[in-house]
C-alpha cells in the first residue's frame, strides 16, 4: 500500500504520463506558486508606489536629497541622473530606481539559491571590487609616486582627492538603497523565500509610516519649521467622497489611496508568506508523499484556494473598509432623512461628526455589525448553497475527475 | 479560535486606530480599520464541513517487528469546501513510521475524498489502538484555527515474535492420561516403528537395523512414529521485577518471545500447550491444541505487562492439580526476588514433571541500562549461579539465558543438564 505510493503515477486515459511531484524543484515552477509570487511582487510595487506618491514624491524624495547634497558640496554627484530619476517629475523619479531595486532584490534571491561556495565567491568578489573602487586609485597613484621618487610619505591632497568620487558614489548608492529598501528586501523575500526579508520590507514601510505620522503631528510638525512644511500630510477633515460602489460614493481619493496601501501591504504579506509556508510543508514531506498523487492533488487544491481567497477576502476587506468609512455619511443621511427635525439638521452639520472621531467610531460600529452578522447569517449554508448551484454537491462530486487513472 | 496572528492583527488594528485618533493621522486610522476589517471578513467563514473518516488496516494481528499498512480515507460529506484542513491520524507512540506520513494538509471540495497511506513498524508487542483522527481546520490566512477529533479507532494486536525452535526435543515420559496417546503418522522420536530408511551420518548407532544391513548390504536405520500428544505447561513470570532492562530487551520481552516460540513449536507438532502468566494475579489458559489455542496464547502474551510479585510456589500449588502426570513444565522466569522458586521446582519434579527453567539473566539485563561495579556484578552473578545450581540440583533442567543469546541457542543448553 504505502510502499506502492512510490510506484503510483498519474496516467491519463490517453496514456500520457505526468510525473508531477512535490519536489521543490518542480513545485517552484508550478503556476500557482509563480502566480502567488507575481501577485506578491505586484502588490509590493503597488504598495511602494502608493506610499511614495502619497508621502514622498515632491516632499522628501531622493532626488530632492541629492539636489541638496549637490548644493552643499558644490558639485554633481557621480551617480548618473538617469539612474536616480533626477530631472523627472512625479512618480517618474522612481521608475528607474524601482527597476534597479527589483533587479537587485532578484539578484539577491538568485544568489540565495546558489551553492554556499558560489555565494562565498560572489560575496568575496563584491567586497574586493568595493575595496578596489574605494581605495584602488589612491593606492596606485600614491604607491607609484613613492616608487618613482624613492620617498616614503603620506598621500598628498591630489591623491586624497581620488577618494572623493568613490565615497560620493557609495553614499549615493547607500541613499538609493535606503529609499528602495522595501522593494529590494521584498523582492528578495518573495523570490528568495526569506521570511526575514519580507518582515524587513513590511517593517520598514510601517516604520516609515509611523515616523511620518509622528512628524506630521501638528505639534511636532510646527517645531520642524520649513522642513515640517515640506512634509506631505493627508487631510483628516471630512470632504466629499468621490469613489464608491454602485453609484454610492463612499470615500475620498486620498482615503482610497490609504486603503490601497493597507490592502496591498496585506496582499504582499499573505501571498509571500503563503508561498514560503506551502513550500516548507512540501519540503518536509517524506519522499514517498512527495510522489503521491493524492498529496499533489491536495496541494493543488490548497494553492487554488489561497489564490481565490487572496482576491476574494482581501478584495472584500478593501470593500468593507470603504463601506465602513462611508458608513459615517450614510448615518448622517439617515438621521437627516428620517427625522427632518432641527436636531437632525444639527447632527448632520455637526463638526464633531465630520471629524475623525465620528468617522472612526461609525466605521468601527459598522465593522462590529459585520462581525455580529456572523452569528445571524449562516455563511456555511450560503456557501453550501452556492456550491450546490455550481453543481458541487457530495452526490455529483463523489467521484473525482476521471481523466486520471490510478494504477 | 483566533490564532496569535489574528490576535496581534486585531490588537494592532485597534491600537493603530486609537493612536491615529490621538495624533489625528488618517493613514494610521485607515491602516488600523483595514486590519480590523480583515479579521471581520475572515471570521465569516470558520470551521469545516462534515468530514467522514474511514481507516483500513492491512491486518488486525501482527507479529512484533512486522509492518502495518494503514489507509485513511477522508471524505467531505458537506456542501462546502473543508478549507485548509490538517488531518492527523494519531498512532501509538510505540509504533514508528516507516514510510508515508500519517498527516496531510488538504482542502476537499464537496464529496471529494483523499487517501492518506502510510506504513507503521511495530517494534513492541501489545494491544494497540490507532486513532482518533485529529482534524485542525485553518483559515487560509492562518487567522483562525479549530481543532476536533473524529472518534474513529482501529484496534490491533501485536503478537510476540516467533523464533525458530529446532532442537527442543521435549516429550512427556507418560502418554496423555485421558485422550490416550495418538500415533501420528509422522517420523520423529517415539516408540512405534514408522519405516526403514538409509543411514545418514549423525544417526545414532542404536537405531541401525542390523538385519536389514545384513540383508541388503547397506546401512539402514529404523525410523519411529512420533509419540503424541504431549501436554506442555508454560509458566511465564510477569512480575514487576521482569521489567529490568531496556524497553526492547528485558526478561519479560524475552520471556514472551520464548513462550510464543515454544507454543508455536509444540502446537505445530499437534501437542497441547497450556499457559500460565503470574504477575499480581494468576492467569491460566488450559491445555489445548490447534490454531485457536495458538491465537489465544499469542493474544494473552501480547497483553502481558510487568506488575505484582506473586511467588512461584503459589502458582504451582494452585495449578499442580491440573497438570497432566509427567508432562513437561517450562518455567520462564529470571528467578529473582522470589525465595519460593527452589521449593516450587522441587515440588514439581517430585510430582514427576520434567521441569525446564528458562531463566533470562536479569543482572545482565540491568547492565544494559546501568553501570554495575565489577565486584558487585561478580557477586551478583555468583549468587545467581548458586541459585540456578540449586534448581538444577532439584532435578530441573536450567537454562541461563543471556541477553545476546538466541532462543534456539539457549535451548541447546538443555542437553547440558
Amino acid at each position: 500500500m504505502a510502499e506502492d505510493v512510490g510506484l503510483q503515477r498519474d496516467v491519463t486515459v490517453n496514456g500520457d504520463f505526468h510525473s508531477r511531484t512535490l519536489h521543490l524543484k518542480l513545485l517552484r515552477k508550478q503556476w500557482q506558486i509563480i502566480a502567488l509570487q507575481v501577485i506578491a511582487t505586484v502588490a509590493l510595487v503597488g504598495m511602494y508606489l502608493e506610499v511614495v506618491s502619497t508621502y514622498v514624491v515632491g516632499s522628501i524624495d531622493h532626488t530632492m536629497l541629492f539636489d541638496t547634497i549637490e548644493v552643499l558640496i558644490g558639485q554633481q554627484l557621480p551617480i548618473g541622473d538617469f539612474l536616480t530619476g533626477e530631472g523627472n517629475s512625479g512618480l517618474g523619479r522612481f521608475s528607474v530606481p524601482l527597476v534597479l531595486g527589483l533587479s537587485l532584490g532578484g539578484s539577491m534571491a538568485f544568489l540565495a539559491f546558489q551553492t554556499p561556495k558560489t555565494q562565498q565567491r560572489i560575496k568575496l568578489g563584491f567586497i574586493i571590487t568595493l575595496i578596489v573602487v574605494l581605495v584602488g586609485r589612491l593606492i596606485i597613484s600614491w604607491g607609484f609616486s613613492m616608487l618613482t621618487s624613492f620617498d616614503l610619505r603620506l598621500p598628498d591632497q591630489g591623491e586624497l582627492a581620488t577618494l572623493e568620487w568613490p565615497l560620493l558614489m557609495i553614499m549615493s548608492l547607500m541613499i538609493m538603497f535606503i529609499y528602495l529598501l522595501p522593494v529590494i528586501m521584498g523582492t528578495r523575500g518573495i523570490w528568495g523565500l526569506s521570511r526575514r526579508s519580507i518582515a524587513w520590507s513590511i517593517g520598514f514601510t510601517l516604520l516609515f509610516l509611523g515616523i511620518h505620522a509622528i512628524l506630521a503631528f501638528p505639534l511636532i510638525n510646527g517645531q520642524l519649521g520649513t522642513y515640517g512644511e515640506a512634509l506631505a500630510t493627508v487631510e483628516t477633515q471630512f470632504t466629499e467622497p468621490t469613489i464608491g460602489l454602485f453609484g454610492l460614493m463612499l470615500v475620498t481619493s486620498e482615503q482610497f489611496a490609504l486603503i490601497m496601501i493597507a490592502i496591498l501591504i496585506m496582499v504582499f504579506q499573505e501571498s509571500s508568506y503563503g508561498v514560503i509556508r506551502y513550500l516548507e510543508y512540501a519540503y518536509r514531506l517524506p519522499e514517498s508523499c512527495k510522489r503521491d498523487p493524492e498529496y499533489v492533488r491536495q496541494m493543488d487544491n490548497v494553492l487554488n484556494t489561497h489564490l481565490k481567497h487572496t482576491f476574494g477576502f482581501l478584495g472584500l476587506t478593501g470593500i468593507a473598509t470603504m463601506v465602513a468609512l462611508g458608513f459615517h455619511s450614510v448615518l448622517l443621511d439617515i438621521v437627516e432623512g428620517s427625522t427632518g427635525s432641527q436636531w437632525a439638521g444639527q447632527v448632520s452639520e455637526s463638526i464633531e461628526l465630520s471629524l475623525t472621531y465620528g468617522l472612526v467610531i461609525s466605521a468601527l460600529m459598522f465593522l462590529s455589525i459585520m462581525a455580529l452578522l456572523r452569528f445571524f447569517v449562516p455563511w456555511e449554508r450560503v456557501w453550501g448553497l452556492i456550491n450546490s448551484v455550481r453543481g458541487q454537491t457530495p452526490m455529483t462530486a463523489s467521484n473525482p475527475a476521471k481523466e486520471v487513472v490510478e494504477l | 479560535m483566533w490564532t496569535r496572528k489574528a490576535s496581534f492583527t486585531f490588537t494592532g488594528g485597534i491600537a493603530l486606530v486609537l493612536i491615529g485618533m490621538m495624533i489625528s493621522n488618517l493613514q494610521m486610522m485607515i491602516l488600523g480599520l483595514t486590519f480590523v476589517a480583515f479579521i471581520v471578513v475572515n471570521s465569516w467563514i470558520s470551521g469545516h464541513g462534515e468530514v467522514e473518516v474511514q481507516r483500513t488496516l492491512s491486518a488486525d494481528n501482527l507479529y512484533k517487528g512486522d509492518d502495518l499498512y494503514v489507509e485513511l480515507l477522508v471524505t467531505n460529506r458537506s456542501n462546502r469546501n473543508t478549507q485548509l484542513l490538517e488531518v492527523y491520524d494519531n498512532i501509538p507512540h510505540e509504533m514508528k513510521l516507516r514510510s508515508g506520513l500519517n498527516q496531510m494538509r488538504l482542502n476537499l471540495k464537496p464529496g471529494e475524498s483523499a487517501r492518506i497511506r502510510y506504513v507503521l513498524r511495530c517494534p513492541l508487542r501489545g494491544h494497540y489502538s490507532i486513532g482518533p483522527v485529529s482534524l485542525r481546520s485553518r483559515n487560509t490566512f492562518n487567522l483562525s484555527v479549530d481543532e476536533m477529533y473524529v472518534d474513529h479507532h482501529s484496534d490491533i494486536v501485536i503478537f510476540p515474535q516467533i523464533k525458530e525452535v529446532e532442537e527442543a526435543f521435549l516429550r512427556s515420559r507418560t502418554p496423555k492420561m485421558y485422550t490416550g496417546a495418538t500415533t501420528l503418522r509422522t517420523p520423529g522420536q517415539g516408540s512405534e516403528f514408522y519405516s526403514l530408511r538409509e543411514y545418514v551420518p549423525g544417526d545414532p548407532f542404536k537405531n541401525i537395523n542390523w538385519k536389514a544391513f545384513a540383508r541388503t548390504g547397506e546401512l539402514m536405520v529404523n525410523e519411529k512414529c512420533r509419540d503424541a500428544v504431549t501436554d506442555l505447561y508454560l509458566l511465564l513470570d510477569s512480575r514487576d521485577i521482569a521489567r529490568i532492562g531496556t524497553v526492547l530487551k528485558n526478561p519479560l520481552e524475552m520471556g514472551t518471545v520464548s513462550a510464543a516460540s515454544l507454543a508455536a513449536f509444540f502446537l505445530k507438532r499437534r501437542d497441547s500447550v497450556a499457559l500460565a502468566i503470574f504477575d499480581e494475579k494468576l492467569s491460566y489458559l488450559p491445555p489445548d491444541t490447534g490454531d485457536k489455542q495458538y491465537f489465544k496464547i499469542l493474544s494473552a502474551l501480547a497483553g502481558v505487562s510487568p506488575k505484582g510479585s506473586m511467588p512461584l510456589q503459589a502458582v504451582t500449588n494452585s495449578l499442580s492439580g491440573r497438570f497432566s502426570r509427567g508432562s513437561p513444565v517450562f518455567i520462564i522466569s529470571s528467578c529473582e526476588g522470589d525465595g519460593t522458586v527452589p521449593a516450587a521446582v522441587r515440588d514439581l519434579v517430585g510430582r514427576g514433571h520434567e521441569v525446564t527453567v528458562l531463566s533470562p539473566s536479569s543482572i545482565d539485563f540491568e547492565r544494559l541500562v546501568s553501570r554495575i561495579p565489577r565486584m558487585s556484578y561478580e557477586v551478583l552473578k555468583l549468587e545467581r549461579q548458586n541459585r540456578l545450581t540449586t534448581l538444577a540440583g532439584s532435578g530441573a533442567q536450567v537454562i541461563d539465558w543471556m541477553p545476546d543469546m538466541d532462543l534456539s541457542q539457549a535451548l541447546m543448553q538443555v542437553r547440558g543438564y
